[in-house]
């Protein structure tokens, strides 16, 4: 997995039902955008490291003009 | 197969000295329900959701502790190359349902009981395929060698 700062990083649900969990890449601390990440959890304000599984993806979020 | 293909889950991890408060939301907020703890590139200890309860509420330990004061160490580990079979062993031995999974020495994942369990459920159904096949629509024979 290759992210960067800005980021979302979404973890599927494993159960039937189970919503998706979402956090933002706030360092990449892997080489070449690899992990391990920094990452804040949504509106919590809570900051962990975060080390991606099968069950995680990515979200680019390309900058926009104007 | 290789230990790192066996985990199903991503890791989360925290610093030692984040409070026992901020685990338990990260946990919530992750759906995870144990967390590395990570001092720098190095891992010093698990703490699970049951820690929390067992070490921390029960013997009312004020939820701004640090999270290294609940955390279990040390740490049992296993190489991410690994293969799978030496994971069987590990939990075997040590009674434990997670091992943390480190390459290069440092933490990659989590790897559980129930990931083997998983894995092996579909490593079943795939050699039961063929047999259950047969059983339900009777025995497929090779062909016969052309003769002239």
């Amino acid at each position: 997995m290759h992210a960067s700062i800005g980021d979302r990083i979404v973890i599927h649900g494993h159960r039937i039902g189970e919503p998706d969990r979402d956090c933002e890449v706030l360092e990449v601390r892997g080489p070449d955008g690899g992990p391990p990440y920094l990452v804040r959890w949504g509106d919590s304000g809570h900051e962990s490291l975060f080390f991606p599984g099968p069950d995680a993806s990515v979200q680019h979020f390309e900058p926009t003009l104007g | 197969m290789q230990v790192i293909n066996g985990i199903r889950r991503s890791g989360v991890g925290v610093r030692p000295e984040q409070t026992i408060r901020e685990a338990a939301t990260i946990m919530e907020r992750s759906g995870v329900g144990a967390l590395a703890v990570v001092d720098g590139e190095h891992l010093v200890g698990l703490i699970t959701d049951r820690d929390l309860v067992r070490r921390g509420m029960a013997r009312n330990v004020p939820y701004d502790a640090r999270i290294d004061s609940l955390m279990s160490t040390p740490v049992v580990t296993i190489d991410a190359q690994a293969d799978l079979h030496d994971a069987f062993a590990l939990f075997r031995t040590h009674g434990n349902r997670r091992l943390a999974v480190v390459q290069e020495g440092r933490f990659v994942g989590m790897i559980t009981v129930d990931d083997l369990l998983i894995n092996l459920a579909a490593d079943l159904e795939n050699l039961s395929r063929p047999v259950m096949a047969e059983a339900l629509f009777g025995h497929h024979d090779s062909p016969l060698p052309a003769t002239e």
